[in-house]
């Protein structure tokens, strides 16, 4: 029987230590793919992802630029996309973040090498600019009971502190359980000082700049000029982006799909919570597919379904009870114990 | 094989065959994008029609009222911006889908199958009923079949002007925003649709502005009785002040074009307009219904074989917007992708004890600005001469006029509306100067219709204005009081508190009036009114007290959101005596400004324990004057005022009778209906034991000497307080 399923693409951050070679151990049957992708970096004098991924070790502060993360986070998550089981049938795509860049190619709506140019360019122009940071911050226990009040003190907060002289200080992206801020450096520390250390939070994003954020118009704006050749095609599945809006794929208002992209999504909020929580309630799959690289974003899709009460759920031993009882509600290509689950591939 | 499914067949029939019903080409201005996107909100809509029914059968849905024929709704919406305010027909699934459509994050599959499946996580009413509406999309909970949401949305467009001019402190809506209405041919048929059309027309001639929209859905049968042919467009296109429009609602380029002509006329010139869309009902009115029961097969096929959904893809072809292939895999896949959805849906839990059913009778408490009351200056201002005057004693009518001009200065957001109640300054004087000193858009001088003067009230209350609107004589409510019992109270209810309506309505009542008018000025029933849920009665009978608990009605209307009713005892408005001509016992100063009265205090006059009389309005009055005389002869008396009728103010009633030996309950309501029954059942409950009801007949009242003569007098609450005390208890 087919498993109707929805596939979710990582953003920044989810490519680390233990992701080091990914391409390499589950990719090597594309590494045609991955050639072109090395050779457009090449051209741009960066290093290439097979050097990066193949690299003897790991290295944050290399890995973490967004010059580099991008383009692998890319390549990971679009090549997981096309090993995905035969018997499942995928109904919608979303990504967080730049993920969104994985999924318009997951979709069909960007080539895969468009969509990598998309992705890597958008990349090294918020390195370039490194305008304001990001940090982290949650509102749930490790219970992932929804604490509401908390969740609104804590944007109250931010919008107080955003509203201060020389502060800059908003909301990045809604991130199941967790709030993800952008701001400059003033707005971030005062939310630091302000909210109590809870284990490494409030936790600053190294190399990551005030995505979603009217901070990055000018890189909205240096990218939509630097991609405007780009070529947009009709997509085949439907997406959901980061304001919880469904692209179907008959519609295919591919200048509404570019300008959403390259503008809206740059520079306002992220709503992941929202995307996946329409996913659910449009779609109802039978699976959530987080795509690789890396485990971390499944928490977020997971709080993001218990702050829905999808199938009932509302806090972490109701969602390992359904994950144990539905045969896998969610499973994350990145895990080894499941991406036998929904992968045909290595 | 049942219509619902014979319809679904022939689609996919006739779409494969390209066999469509013939239609005019598409007009121009919809674009490729938006024709598909209004054909999948048809199709969700269809599909959700489907999947209803088949819930149903399964026993895990509980509402079959469609919307298939009726898709053509999609394009109106897409005419309109989601904030425009609408009030919905029931047949609008496709409306909303489609409006959702404009705003990101939107999850109409789900909300709709979850209210289909009546699960309390339904997003608009908790699970308490099928209804359309979200407050993320500007659409307050409808459920009327009966055309009763068209005043409310007179008063929506009415609102929009006036909070321009003078934004309310809650305010919803935009400055540019219109409200817009929908109904079918059969309701509009209905008073209420006839008075809102009216009403409109009647604002709009005189140059007020109205941005309405009424929008008639004429399938041309109301359940199984035909509409005339050519009816609403010969009964609607000459009325003056409204625009007519009419499209074929069956074709989703002529809909938008037309109705985004209709938006765009009322959005610029703020005047109302009426949009015609010819539709069909398919598949007969609700899973109950067999069409062909009553009408011949041939009609039932002739409007099956103009589904909307053919003329679409017929049109979307012809338009170059969609190969019919393409839109056959659209409804094909939505229809699959709702059975999927469908299938959780159905295992969200449900509503089960009252005490949840109950939850959202009362409406949320709402942050309301603090204020310390007018300045001084502003006071003096708007008193004039009257301002010397508030320390003298004086009768209700007048404290009345003086605590609405105190509480309009306070909340620039109260409106006052009635027949009357401005330039004359109301019948009994108690509105006077009012529109002098607010303004004629502040003190409303309405057209005779006691249902456009309630739906006023309830669509300015969703802008979050304060309406104070009046009913000239408590008679007159009763052929509006569906204003009030099938929408005011039941917006909360139905909104799961999304929504709210709060207001105090001021009806001046009861009898006793000598030589005026016998019973449709004198009405002595506020049955109508007592069993309503949520609603609060409030029936003052001394100006002192009316100027208190007036305070009190519009801080539970501002602040807690209700719906509040202030009964005024029309011959208290301007007693002076109590006793003797000239003594001035039922006058009373001014009370000073932080004086109020709570609503769960009753009044208690006097200290004896041989006997309480326990009453309200002019009961109170006359029970007063029987107090000494009861008193001289030996019976040490107390009299209770229990001043609100609903809640009934239980604890402090019975705290108020702790200690006395009888009690007599007068009531100058009719015995059947009437407070009494209620009264003497929380007595027993209570342990009084000797207990006794002094109420009205059950009559109406006459005109001239025998005006009283049915009612509870003086005399007559002395010879049952006598015969209570001398030992005859119940």
């Amino acid at each position: 029987m087919t498993r109707r399923a929805v596939f979710i693409c990582p953003g920044r951050g989810t490519y680390n230590k233990p992701e080091l070679g990914y391409l390499h151990r589950h990719h090597s049957h594309q590494m045609s793919l991955i050639s072109e992708f090395d050779a457009m970096r090449s051209a741009s004098g960066l290093p290439t992802l097979s050097a990066l991924d193949g690299a003897a070790s790991f290295d944050p502060a290399l890995f973490s630029s967004g010059s580099n993360a991008s383009g692998l986070i890319f390549s990971c998550g679009y090549l997981d996309a096309q090993v995905v089981s035969d018997d499942i049938e995928v109904v919608a795509v979303t990504g967080n973040s730049m993920g969104w860049y994985t999924a318009l190619s997951v979709a069909g709506a960007l080539t895969p090498q468009n969509g990598f140019r998309v992705a890597d360019t958008m990349g090294q122009l918020m390195q370039k600019h490194l305008i304001g940071g990001q940090l982290v911050y949650p509102f749930v226990d490790d219970d992932w009971v929804m604490d509401n009040d908390r969740k609104s003190g804590l944007l109250d907060l931010m919008h107080r502190i955003g509203q201060r002289s020389g502060h800059e200080l908003s909301l990045s992206i809604d991130l199941g359980g967790m709030l993800v801020m952008a701001g400059n450096e003033a707005g971030l520390a005062a939310f630091s000082a302000a909210v109590p250390a809870r284990g490494v939070f409030p936790l600053r994003l190294q190399n990551h700049a005030a995505f979603h954020s009217h901070l990055q118009a000018p890189v909205a704006a240096e990218g939509a000029a630097i991609l405007r050749d780009i070529s947009w095609d009709r997509w085949d599945v439907p997406m959901v982006d980061g304001a919880g809006k469904i692209w179907w794929p008959e519609e295919g208002d591919r200048d509404a799909l570019r300008d959403y992209t390259l503008g809206d999504q740059v520079t306002r909020t992220y709503d992941f919570t929202c995307a996946i929580q329409t996913v659910a309630r449009e779609f109802a799959p039978d699976v959530f597919i987080v795509a690789g690289p890396g485990t971390t974003l499944g928490g977020a899709v997971a709080q993001s379904l218990v702050a829905a009460k999808w199938h009932g759920m509302t806090c972490r031993q109701d969602f390992l009870e359904v994950q144990n009882t539905k045969g896998g509600l969610l499973m994350a290509m990145g895990r080894s114990d499941q991406r036998d689950f929904v992968s045909d591939g290595p | 094989m049942d219509r619902a499914r014979i319809v679904h067949e022939n689609f996919l029939r006739r779409t494969a065959a390209e066999d469509f019903p013939s239609g005019a080409a598409p007009h121009p201005g919809v674009s490729p994008t938006m024709a598909v996107e209004i054909f999948r909100a048809a199709c969700l809509s269809r599909a959700l029609d489907l999947t209803s029914r088949d819930m149903q059968k399964a026993g895990q849905g509980f509402y079959t009222i469609g919307s298939s024929g009726h898709e053509g709704m999609a394009a109106v919406a897409r005419a309109l911006r989601p904030d425009d305010i609408a009030f919905l027909h029931y047949r609008d699934a496709a409306f909303q889908i489609a409006r959702a459509d404009q705003v990101p994050g939107q999850t109409m599959t789900w909300d709709m199958l979850l209210s289909f499946a009546c699960s309390s996580e339904d997003p608009i009413s908790g699970g308490r009923h099928k209804v359309l509406g979200s407050r993320d999309l500007m659409i307050p909970p409808q459920t009327s079949t009966i055309a009763s949401h068209l005043p409310k949305a007179v008063g929506a467009a009415y609102s929009l002007g006036l909070a321009k001019r003078r934004p309310p402190e809650h305010r919803l809506l935009p400055d540019d925003g219109i409200a817009m209405c929908s109904f079918g041919d059969a309701s509009a048929n209905h008073s209420t649709a006839q008075g809102a059309f009216n009403t409109a027309g009647w604002t709009s001639v005189q140059s007020t502005p109205l941005p309405l929209l009424f929008v008639c859905e004429d399938n041309g049968i109301g359940i199984s009785t035909k509409t005339p042919q050519g009816w609403i467009a010969a009964s609607v296109k000459h009325r003056p002040g409204v625009r007519y429009f009419s499209a074929d609602g069956l074709d989703i380029y002529d809909t938008f074009a037309v109705a985004q002509a209709a938006a765009d006329y009322v959005r610029t010139r703020r005047k109302p307009a009426f949009l015609h869309l010819r539709m069909v009902r398919l598949y007969g009115h609700a899973g109950a219904d067999v069409a062909t029961s009553y009408l011949p097969k041939s009609e039932v096929e002739a409007d099956e074989a103009n589904d909307p959904l053919l003329h679409a893809v017929r049109l979307m072809r012809d338009a170059g917007a969609l190969d019919p292939v393409a839109a056959r895999d659209i409804y094909t896949s939505t229809c699959t992708r709702v059975e999927s959805v469908a299938a959780t849906a159905v295992t969200r839990p449900h509503l089960s004890s009252a005490q949840d059913v109950m939850a959202s009778i009362l409406p949320p408490k709402r942050a309301c600005a603090p204020t310390n009351g007018p300045d001084a200056q502003a006071r003096a201002q708007v008193f004039g001469n009257d301002l010397k005057a508030l320390s003298a004693a004086q009768p209700m009518a007048r404290l009345i006029n003086w605590a609405l001009t105190d509480l309009m200065l306070t909340y620039p957001g109260t409106v006052l509306m009635g027949e009357d109640v401005g330039r004359k300054g109301g019948v009994y004087g108690v509105t006077q100067k009012l529109q002098q000193r607010f303004g004629a858009d502040r003190v409303i001088d309405s057209l005779l219709d006691e249902q456009s003067i309630l739906g006023l009230a309830i669509g300015m209350a969703h802008n979050g204005f304060i309406p104070i609107p009046e009913i000239q004589f408590l008679a007159y409510l009763h052929n509006a009081e569906d204003q009030l019992r099938g929408e005011a109270a039941t917006l909360p209810f139905f909104s799961n508190g999304q929504f709210t309506n709060p207001m105090v309505l001021r009806i001046a009542g009861l009898g006793y009036q000598k030589g005026f008018g016998g019973h449709f000025h004198n009405d002595n029933s506020l049955a109508v009114l007592r069993d309503i849920p949520g609603i609060i009665i409030a029936c003052p009978s001394s100006g002192a007290d009316a100027v208190r608990m007036l305070r009190e009605a519009v801080r539970l209307a501002r602040e807690e959101q209700r719906v509040v009713v202030f009964v005024e005892p029309i011959a208290l408005y301007p007693m002076r005596d109590l006793h003797e001509a000239g003594d001035g016992l039922w006058m009373s100063a001014y009370p000073g400004e932080n004086d109020v009265i709570r609503s769960d205090e009753a009044g208690v006059h006097g200290t004896g324990t041989d006997l309480a009389i326990l009453t309200y309005g002019n009961g109170h009055y006359l029970s007063r004057q029987a107090q000494p005389i009861l008193e001289a002869g030996g019976i040490a008396t107390r009299v209770i005022d229990m001043r609100w009728l609903a809640p009934v103010p239980e604890a402090a009633i019975l705290a108020a009778v702790s200690g006395c030996d009888h009690v007599l309950v007068v009531d100058e309501c009719r015995r059947t209906g009437g407070q009494g029954d209620a009264l003497m059942t929380l007595l027993g409950n209570g342990g009084k034991d000797s207990r006794a009801l002094l109420a009205a007949q059950d009559s109406f009242i006459a005109t001239g000497p025998a005006y009283a003569a049915t009612m509870p007098s003086r005399d007559s609450i002395i010879a049952a307080a006598r015969q209570l005390v001398r030992g005859d208890s119940q």
